[in-house]
């Protein structure tokens, strides 16, 4: 019920519910009549006793006062009944044309003048026409503080009443702020003006009116603008203010409380804006012109955060903080360059509108009452860079925000990071955070952000040539095949189950604006040109088993159906392209590997895009190198490094560095014979049987391993943590064996054992192990959950195994636990 | 300047109190790595919150060359005596009591037995030993080391605030440092590393903040004791260290990564550290630890060949790694000789590795020896069989044996362990069902 927002109940409310509870008394007082009702009558009887007994407990004040003096409730009532006959008559012409109405109302209004003699003049102001008010408001003397609340009251009374024009509503108020009599006063009346022009918005799947929506912004400033010239004016939503405190004067000097949230204010501000964005068509002016409303957004925040500072409410100045931040977290220094002179020049040209509308407003209505000249400034102040603007408002958040508030500002500043290319501090602040561990129990707009934030930082490793981290961000996103979903640019059709309207609503209402969105095109190239630099080697190496170790299964799985084809046409979308690059690389024909790539148009989306280029042509010619070499190398004796380096266009030393890498993870049998510069490769090929006694000594290695796992299920584990595995190869077994021991190994077995656990909760979980995982991944897993012991909670900790155990496992397993999917926040 | 471009001491000062800084600026002073004017203007600096007025009067005198102090250094030193006295007199009762050693027999082992007995006996409450506290504290900042840690081990014993008790460590450290009795120091360490470990810290923020004041005093004890240089692999290695390093003070990465190459002894956990060093290659990176990225990541021998000539330099200007010993007539340092050593070692090992036959010249080049010199090095390698190779004197070439493992054996490790671990997979069942069966 709207009414209870108001400050004061309704006599007429009250008065019903005195006599329902009269009727209700006269009807239980007949017990004979009770005793012949129907069972649901009498149910309907017993239910009704009772919640209007609950109901009443909350008015029982107002109750007893109508019972002590009903005369002053009738009489109240009936100024009441004559203004809802007039606001009836208003919201008729609400649509029409206002000259119409204004002619139309005026001749009733002189009707009603004569009906209400007693009644005081001014009731017709409503009607919003500026020659009666003027009329009404010649004598300014007889205008006082008493008629104008009285007034007040009534039209909020009046408010989310069926019959009532919003915009009708909004007129009245924001004429009675002209004539409040005390600066307090014109407070109360502004707010509710505000929260007015909130409830103009007809629906929650529209947005407020743009002109409503400027209204509102410059009604804040104004608000704002008392509030800085009273400081001795308190506003507070905690507690019911007195109900003659808007009485004191300007003059008054002890503190006065007004109820009002400036903080929620300014969230539903913002929340209309971002509204109007999503609904907006992006390919029109209108949006244009619209997003040029954002410095006007930007000054209001950044006045309601000073404001909230002065009064030292931390909290809510930094929940506005961070509507700031999400304002200016996405924009690389370009466009935010942009906006500052936009801010600037449109500054100058506004500032002189608004003067001319004021002089006209002022010319039109009678003086205010109270005059409140601009304090607060008009004028967003913009720090050069936006990295000076985000340090600002994020350490602020991040000394005095909640948790939520807090996460995304983290969030928000990772994404502006990798925008500036900054990958390690990007990646430090992910990882400090430990926000991967514990997203998933976030609402979903905040996962939509984590995930925007990774597939930025995906794109900034790649900028930055670190191929496989950029991979191990983005491969998660691309894993279910809705990436648009998960990034909110879009809603996927899913062919396989319908969504109902109310899904397919929320959806819509959590789309991102369109000059908010990453590009999919670019995005889609990064993700599978860095899946394509993993793959295709990996695949060489694997050649004999290839389902043993895969990267990318997104692009298998595109590798597959490209080759199913019989024809293979011209590349013409981003997926055929790396399809096409793919197979030459594999081919270890690099040359027309990155012509493929280099044919995309999307790189002229990167800022430094001949520097990615040429790291991606070098990347492309390493990996074809190692390709060949995996695929051949059992072909050749030995082959010269010279000869090696003019195939692939490398120089000596980077061939040196690549292969010497291959010889000393094993992945390549050979060394080199320094004095002829050769590689010479070694015969190491198993022959059939001992390759099936490896097949057959790692099966009962599993076994072994499942046998483990299966007593330490039933056993819950207590006693078992002991158990040797796999990871800690190369240590003594039986030294481990006996549980004492455990305690005097102070350093690294602890460690492991610490692991164990953290490796056993993720097994409930569900996560850690899936049915062709090994061991090993489990070691990782562990070996991560331990780093994080110690620095749990803390700013500080931070996790070295990212690179160190993540980079066997990162792409595939680790990150697949630890990255989102937003999968369970939109079935549920 | 060339030479303080791998100085450290900017950044290690601010973790260190304030007499610990002095060793680091007589060492700068000492290699002519800034002029001598600004260190001296440094010291009176670091001497303007101290009470060792006098000695900062003294570098005065030769900052200015002049006999004339300044007036406020004088009164100074004025309130500082007067300051001494009145804390003296304050802690007279239990310095007397203390310097008794009968009386100091009647102490205990029990604290509260203790305490009581002081005050029943001497009237000595907790005012006078509070008193202690001061004037410790104020010994050691009129440079008095040995008198301060004498009275803070007396104060330790007595005290009950466990806040105050940890700062008297922490004081006591210093002081033993401070005197170079590096026994005693480490045993101070040791004491003060449990406690930041196990003390609930009232933030984790803090406990950072002390583990990495700890490890840089640590540098003093661990590059001057004689088993140093495997404690502190042992202590920056753990994780709760490092990670304070890779937040907050990479550059001790260049002492860890000197005691890895220079430690034989803590190869297992080399491999984990030079992913740390790759990770943290954007933060810090001197010479020290770029040799090791050339060696082991990029497999660039030319550029660890040139890191190495530039580690030489960083190790001879750093206060805590280039250590010198006088010996007969000339002076040395230990470490240069045997950080050169290993990384020779280090370089030499993995590039045979990945080589079958390598000229003996370009190894000697390499190895930064001449012809014989690398000759000799190889054939004490081989002789002392920690390589597996033979010299081709006819072509002037190494030839490695090759080193394949062997199929045999390599299923025999796989398999080694299994029957092992289900032995004691049954044990531990039969065991659990007995259990269960008593119950």
């Amino acid at each position: 019920m709207r009414v209870t927002e108001s400050d004061r109940v309704p006599n007429n409310y009250v008065k019903a519910l005195v006599m329902l509870e009269d009727f209700l008394n006269q009807a239980m007082a007949n017990k004979e009549a009770k005793k012949k009702m129907s069972s649901s009558n009498a149910k309907a009887l017993n239910s009704m006793k009772q919640k209007l007994k609950k109901n009443n407990k909350q008015y029982e004040e107002l109750i007893n006062k109508c019972r002590e003096t009903p005369e002053s409730f009738e009489d109240q009532e009936e100024a009441e009944e004559v203004s809802e006959d007039e606001e009836d008559d208003d919201t008729g012409s609400d649509i029409d044309d206002p000259t119409k109405v204004d002619s139309g109302s005026e001749s009733e209004e002189d009707n009603d003048e004569e009906k209400d003699e007693t009644e005081p003049g001014w009731e017709r102001m409503m009607n919003k026409k500026d020659k009666l008010m003027e009329k009404q408001f010649k004598d300014p003397s007889q205008v006082t503080w008493d008629i104008v609340n009285k007034k007040f009251k009534e039209i909020v009374a009046a408010r989310g009443r069926k019959g009532t024009g919003r915009l009708e509503l909004v007129e009245q108020l924001t004429f009675l702020t002209r004539v409040a009599k005390t600066p307090a006063q014109k407070l109360e009346i502004l707010f509710s003006v505000v929260s007015a022009q909130f409830d103009v918005n007809p629906g929650l799947s529209g947005h407020m009116p743009i002109n409503v929506w400027k209204k509102c912004v410059q009604n804040m400033l104004v608000i704002l603008d008392i509030l800085a010239q009273y400081p001795n004016i308190l506003v507070d939503d905690s507690v019911e203010p007195d109900e003659n405190e808007t009485q004191k004067g300007a003059d008054f000097k002890d503190t006065i409380r007004i109820w009002g949230n400036m903080a929620a204010f300014l969230e539903k501000v913002d929340v209309e804006f971002f509204k109007s964005l999503q609904c907006i068509d992006p390919h029109t002016r209108e949006y244009v012109e619209r997003l040029r409303d954002e410095p006007l957004f930007f000054v209001l925040a950044q006045n309601v955060q000073e404001y909230l500072e002065r009064v030292g409410d931390h909290k809510a100045a930094a929940k506005v903080a961070l509507r700031l931040v999400e304002l200016v977290y996405y924009k690389p220094q370009e466009v935010y360059d942009a906006m500052r002179k936009l801010s600037e020049q449109s500054d100058g040209v506004e500032s002189g509108e608004e003067s001319e509308s004021k002089a006209v407003e002022e010319t039109r209505g009678p003086t205010a009452f109270v005059i409140s000249p601009e304090i607060v400034p008009r004028k967003p102040t913009f720090p050069e860079s936006s990295r000076a603007l985000m340090d600002m408002l994020v350490s602020l958040i991040y000394k005095h925000g909640d948790e939520r508030t807090k996460a995304r500002a983290m969030l928000c500043d990772i994404y502006h990071h990798a925008i500036l290319d900054e990958f390690s501090t990007s990646r430090d602040l992910l990882l400090m955070s430990h926000l991967q561990d514990n997203v998933q129990h976030m609402d979903i707009s905040t996962q939509i952000l984590f995930n925007r934030s990774m597939a930025q930082l995906g794109l900034c490793a790649f900028r930055a040539g670190l191929i496989a981290e950029g991979h191990g961000c983005l491969s998660e996103l691309y894993l279910g095949g809705r990436v648009k979903e998960l990034l909110a640019q879009g809603v996927s059709q899913s062919r396989y189950h319908e969504k109902t309207p109310e899904q397919e609503r929320l959806e819509r209402r959590r789309q991102m604006p369109y000059h908010m969105h990453i590009n999919l095109e670019l995005l889609e190239a990064v993700h599978l040109i860095s899946a394509m630099l993993l793959e295709v080697p990996n695949m060489a190496a694997n050649s004999h088993d290839a389902r043993r170790k895969v990267i990318s299964k997104t692009l298998r799985r595109l590798l597959e159906v490209s080759e199913r084809q019989t024809f293979t046409g011209p590349p013409e979308n981003v997926r055929d392209h790396v399809m096409a690059a793919t197979r030459a690389l594999t081919k270890g024909d690099f040359q027309k590997s990155f012509d493929v790539i280099n044919s995309l148009d999307v790189w002229r989306l990167l800022r430094n895009r001949e520097k990615v280029l040429e790291m991606l042509k070098d990347k492309i010619k390493e990996e074809a190198l190692r390709t060949y070499l995996f695929t051949y190398s059992s072909c050749y004796e030995t082959l010269k490094l010279e000869q090696l380096s003019e195939m692939f266009d490398l120089s000596t030393y980077q061939t040196h560095c690549t292969v010497s890498k291959m010889m000393i993870n094993d992945e390549l049998h050979a060394s080199w014979d320094q004095p002829t510069q050769c590689i010479v490769f070694h015969e190491v090929e198993h022959s059939r049987l001992q390759a099936l006694a490896f097949q057959f000594t790692e099966k009962l290695t599993v076994l072994a391993e499942s046998n483990e796992r299966a007593i330490e299920a039933r056993l819950g584990g207590g006693g078992l943590e002991s158990l040797p595995s796999r990871r800690r190869e190369g240590q003594d077994y039986a030294s481990v064996a006996g549980g004492t021991k455990w305690q005097d190994n102070t350093s690294s077995y602890s460690q492991g054992r610490v692991g164990s656990s953290g490796g056993r909760s993720g097994y409930g979980n569900g996560r850690a192990f899936g049915p062709g995982q090994t061991y090993r991944g489990r070691g990782g897993y562990q070996q991560q959950s331990s780093r994080f012991q110690d620095s749990t909670g803390s700013a500080y900790g931070r996790n070295n195994n990212y690179q160190g155990g993540g980079s066997t496992t990162m792409g595939s397993r680790d990150g697949s636990s630890r990255m989102v999917s937003l999968n369970r926040g939109i079935r549920t | 300047m060339a030479m303080a471009k791998y100085d450290l001491t900017p950044r290690i000062a601010p973790n260190l109190d304030r007499h610990l800084v002095f060793p680091l600026l007589e060492f700068t002073q000492e290699r002519e790595l800034y002029p001598n004017d600004q260190i001296l203007k440094a010291k009176i600096e670091l001497l303007n919150n101290t009470n060792m007025v006098d000695y900062a009067m003294d570098i005065h005198k030769s900052l200015y060359h002049t006999e004339d102090v300044p007036q406020d250094m004088v009164d100074r030193r004025v309130e500082v005596v007067a300051r001494l006295k009145s804390l003296e007199e304050a802690a007279a009762p239990l310095v007397t009591f203390l310097q008794n050693p009968k009386a100091v027999q009647e102490l205990r082992a029990d604290k509260q037995y203790n305490l009581q007995m002081l005050n029943e006996h001497y009237q000595i409450g907790p005012e006078q030993i509070e008193a202690l506290y001061q004037y410790a504290k104020f010994q050691f900042e009129c440079g008095n080391y040995s008198g301060a840690a004498d009275y803070l081990y007396q104060y330790r014993a007595l005290c009950t605030n466990a806040e105050r008790s940890l700062s008297a460590l922490w004081g006591k450290l210093a002081a033993e440092i401070l005197m170079q009795n590096w026994d005693i120091a480490l045993e101070e360490l040791n004491r003060l590393k449990d406690i930041i470990d196990s003390k609930n810290f009232s933030s984790s923020l803090n406990q950072v903040q002390s583990r990495i004041w700890l490890m840089h005093w640590s540098l003093f004890i661990f590059f001057n004791h004689d088993n140093g240089r495997t404690q502190i692999i042992d202590l920056f290695n753990q994780d709760k260290y490092l990670n304070a390093i890779q937040t907050n003070a990479p550059h001790l990465l260049r002492y860890l990564a000197t005691a890895f190459i220079v430690n034989k002894k803590r190869r297992p956990q080399f491999k984990e550290f030079i992913k740390v060093i790759q990770q943290e290659q954007h933060s810090f990176a001197d010479p020290i630890t770029e040799f090791l990225a050339c060696v082991y990541v990029n497999f660039d021998f030319e550029g660890a060949q040139k890191k190495m000539k530039e580690c030489e330099d960083v190790i001879l200007n750093d206060p805590f790694l280039g250590k010198r010993v006088e010996e007969s007539n000339y002076t040395v340092v230990p470490l240069k000789d045997e950080f050169l050593e290993n990384a020779r070692l280090f370089i030499f090992e993995t590039y045979c590795k990945i080589h079958e036959r390598i000229d003996m010249g370009v190894l000697a080049e390499k190895l930064n020896l001449n012809y014989e010199d690398a000759e000799r090095w190889i054939l004490n390698l081989i002789r002392t069989s920690k390589l597996d190779a033979k010299i081709d004197t006819q072509t002037g070439t190494v030839v490695m044996e090759p080193n394949h493992p062997n199929v045999y054996e390599q299923l025999i490790d796989h398999t080694k362990g299994l029957s092992g671990r289900t032995y004691k997979l049954v044990s531990q069942l039969l065991e659990n069902s007995q259990a269960q069966a008593a119950r």
